[in-house]
């Protein structure tokens, strides 16, 4: 009796889950598996590891205690950090505008026909698949002080590149966009191949030049590439760190001290691990509004044309 | 196409597989077992993760540590500073410690003893003969409440790595013994049409070593209670001889005698300058002495003599610091074999091999021990005249970081040494 009662409240439950489970759409179920994997891998560590930001721990042994908000108000005091924030600005607002211009003009001139333009756009790709950390090394030599090695000597100059505080931040913006212009460039060259051939032969037949070409035809058509572009190499430029880390390890002085290198030095070199990540969620929060915020105004050019 | 329908599998048939499987997986795991335990109670496998300055001595002495003791084999990695603190204080944080890893003497960094035995992540070594032997001048740098935490094979001096070549083309004698003679000698080399110091001050652990040089004679030789009185809040960087030496600093660029944008230059281009002749000399630790020779057409080109950092020779004291060492972790499995390592290490014909390895001065001596000819000199100041690098005694691995920043402002003249030791100051309170 019991058996069969137990059986029958059985069935009845299960009844709805199947109904559930067949009204869900089959892209769910499909991406179920791999949503589990993100779940257990990228969601449940940041949110554990967010609850550190509320911490004072150093990052070894048990003893930690909770301190609210301490930590974010310890960054509004702390001129590291802050002058970190400037930084990281102005190292963002210098590689987005320059890469994605490099990124633009080289695009432009590969999709011309050149009889080399494969090769080119080889050459021009190829730095893109180096490691950040290496190209960084390779640019240390480079930006040589020593007026006969590097830059200084194909140049004539003696400047110190990498030594100098008011200049060092802009070299390394130079090593970013010489890594990753090539970059924009591809996505910039997908654009430029969906910009349809009638509407150039309209326009030309119109009497248009080169210049107003791609001022009223292929500029509004690369609305999306541009999209996709600042979005990628404005969340590149915040939250540098390999290239910055490599070259000057935030040096000389403080001068090239990015958030990431900040949160970097906060847990692993001054043991202030709760601190650290306090940096951290606040640099998260940071490149999720920025990026949000440049969705809504360049989609809305895209929407616009 | 309809032998591909038949080799289809019903899902029973794919379910069933898959238990097949699973079962044969588990089965294999368990018949696998007593084998890995078996080769476990045949030899022991200790984990050594260190810095690369260890990597001479600990291939030589592993190499030994198995002719000794052939069951324990040592895994051992080596990473740069920076890379190593990251990934050691990630292991301790997990939970995950090697056996053996780098332990920092005193207390100035993040990979510290006193910070991590703080945390309860290092084993109390003080039961091994060798820690008894430890001379009282060094003990802060490895007790933490009078038990041991750290091995290391002795110390390092800071001083001057000059090129005896380029020395004698300029018509230099012998090495200077106060600090006039000490400018003298730059402003002669500097004549003679060479680098008189190669400064490589974008490596930011350079930077500090020359205020580390002249420290010992403008505060502790004054004041050789500085770092008490420092603690207890009676003393401060810029009330002391912290400014004169920071000054002193700055007067040897303002004569011109560092090559050129030392910001921009690294610790390898340092090293190239002074073996190549370029640059007549580096501060430098006596530790990298065998990089220098290595960049050296001739080992023999390189020596090394104190920096003198007073006008009166009587006043000239140097810094004398324990080199990195290294640390058993509390939780670990193989304790036992790990502490028996060290003990191994603690032997004095040990002492002696490790200590040889990075030209340092033996912990504790007898008579194999050798002295690099070039730390001789050094010697003489060992007894009463020297202090550990200033770090080991910071309260907080904050000071030494901004150490470094402020004097990398002050070679780009961003701030002057007001500023710089007010900053010092601020960390050391944190």
């Amino acid at each position: 009796m019991t058996m069969t009662a137990t059986r029958a409240g059985t069935t009845a439950r299960r009844r709805p889950g199947r109904r559930r489970i067949a009204t869900l759409s089959p892209s769910w179920l499909f991406a179920a598996p791999a949503l589990v994997v993100y779940a257990a891998v990228v969601l449940y560590p940041s949110v554990a590891g967010t609850l550190y930001a509320f911490t004072d721990w150093s990052g070894i042994g048990a003893d930690r205690s909770f301190i609210g908000l301490e930590n974010f108000r310890a960054m509004l005091h702390d001129d590291q950090a802050m002058g970190s924030i400037g930084n990281t600005l102005l190292l963002t607002v210098a590689v987005v505008v320059v890469q994605n211009g490099v990124g633009l003009l080289l695009a432009l001139g590969v999709h011309a026909k050149l009889r080399s333009r494969a090769l080119l756009r080889v050459v021009f790709f190829a730095p893109v698949v180096v490691s950040p950390v290496m190209v960084a090394f390779l640019w240390k030599y480079i930006y040589n002080p020593d007026p006969s090695a590097g830059l200084n000597g194909l140049l004539g100059l003696r400047v110190d590149w990498l030594g100098d505080p008011s200049l060092a931040l802009w070299s390394i913006a130079g090593t970013v966009v010489w890594q990753y212009a090539g970059y924009s460039m591809v996505i910039f060259l997908a654009g430029l191949e969906g910009v349809p051939k009638e509407l150039h032969e309209a326009a030309m037949i119109d009497g248009a030049g080169a210049w107003q070409r791609f001022r009223y035809v292929t500029w509004p058509l690369l609305a999306p590439a541009v999209t996709v572009n600042l979005m990628l190499s404005t969340i590149g430029g915040l939250k540098l760190f390999d290239q910055v880390f490599a070259a000057t390890n935030g040096g000389p002085g403080y001068a090239t001290e990015t958030l990431s290198t900040v949160l970097y030095k906060q847990a692993f070199v001054f043991g202030k691990f709760g601190y650290s990540t306090a940096v951290a969620l606040v640099l998260a929060i940071f490149v999720a509004a920025v990026s949000l915020v440049q969705i809504h105004y360049t989609r809305g050019r895209e929407v616009a044309q | 196409m309809s032998e591909l329908r038949d080799a289809r599998l019903s899902r029973v048939q794919f379910f069933r597989m898959m238990g097949g499987l699973a079962v044969a997986a588990a089965a294999a795991a368990c018949s696998t077992k007593p084998e890995t335990t078996g080769s476990v109670s045949q030899g022991t496998q200790l984990r050594f993760v260190g810095v690369a300055d260890q990597k001479a001595p600990m291939d030589e002495l592993v190499a030994a540590y198995k002719q000794a003791r052939p069951g324990v084999t040592l895994a051992t990695s080596f990473a740069p500073t920076d890379q190593v603190q990251t990934s050691v204080r990630t292991q301790l944080g997990a939970g995950n410690a090697p056996d053996l890893h780098v332990v920092y003497p005193g207390s100035g960094s993040a990979m510290s003893m006193t910070q991590i035995a703080g945390a309860g992540l290092l084993a109390d070594l003080s039961d091994q003969a060798w820690t008894r032997t430890i001379p009282t001048g060094f003990k802060p740098a490895f007790q933490k409440d009078g038990k041991t935490y750290i091995y290391s094979a002795g110390s390092s001096v800071i001083g001057a790595i000059y090129n005896k070549k380029v020395f004698q083309e300029a018509g230099i004698d012998g090495p200077p013994t106060t600090w006039t003679e000490f400018l003298a000698l730059c402003d002669k080399l500097k004549k003679a049409g060479t680098t008189p110091i190669a400064l490589g001050a974008q490596t930011p652990w350079v930077t500090q070593l020359i205020t580390y040089a002249l420290v010992p004679s403008t505060v502790y030789a004054k004041d050789p209670a500085f770092d008490d009185k420092q603690a207890a809040g009676q003393a401060s960087f810029a009330q002391s001889g912290w400014r004169e030496a920071m000054d002193m600093y700055l007067e040897l660029q303002k004569r011109g005698f560092f090559n050129d944008k030392p910001n921009g230059t690294t610790f390898e281009q340092q090293i190239s300058m002074v073996a190549t002749g370029k640059a007549a000399m580096a501060v430098q630790v006596s530790a990298v002495l065998p990089d220098f020779r290595k960049a050296a057409s001739s080992p023999d080109d390189l020596s090394m003599f104190p920096l003198p950092g007073a006008d009166d020779a009587a006043q000239v004291w140097i810094p004398a610091g324990v080199v990195v060492g290294l640390g058993a972790g509390a939780k670990g499995k193989n304790l036992a074999e790990a502490k028996a390592f060290i003990d191994f290490l603690g032997k004095q014909e040990n002492i002696n091999r490790w200590a040889k390895a990075i030209a340092a001065i033996p912990l504790t001596q007898d008579a194999s021990s050798t002295i690099d000819p070039a730390v001789q000199s050094f010697l003489p100041f060992t007894k009463d005249k020297a202090v550990p690098f200033m770090d080991q005694r910071w309260p907080n691995a904050e000071v030494q970081p901004v150490h470094f920043a402020v004097i990398q402002d002050l070679l780009a003249g961003k701030i002057k040494v007001d500023e710089a030791l007010k900053k010092m100051d601020e960390a050391y309170a944190k």
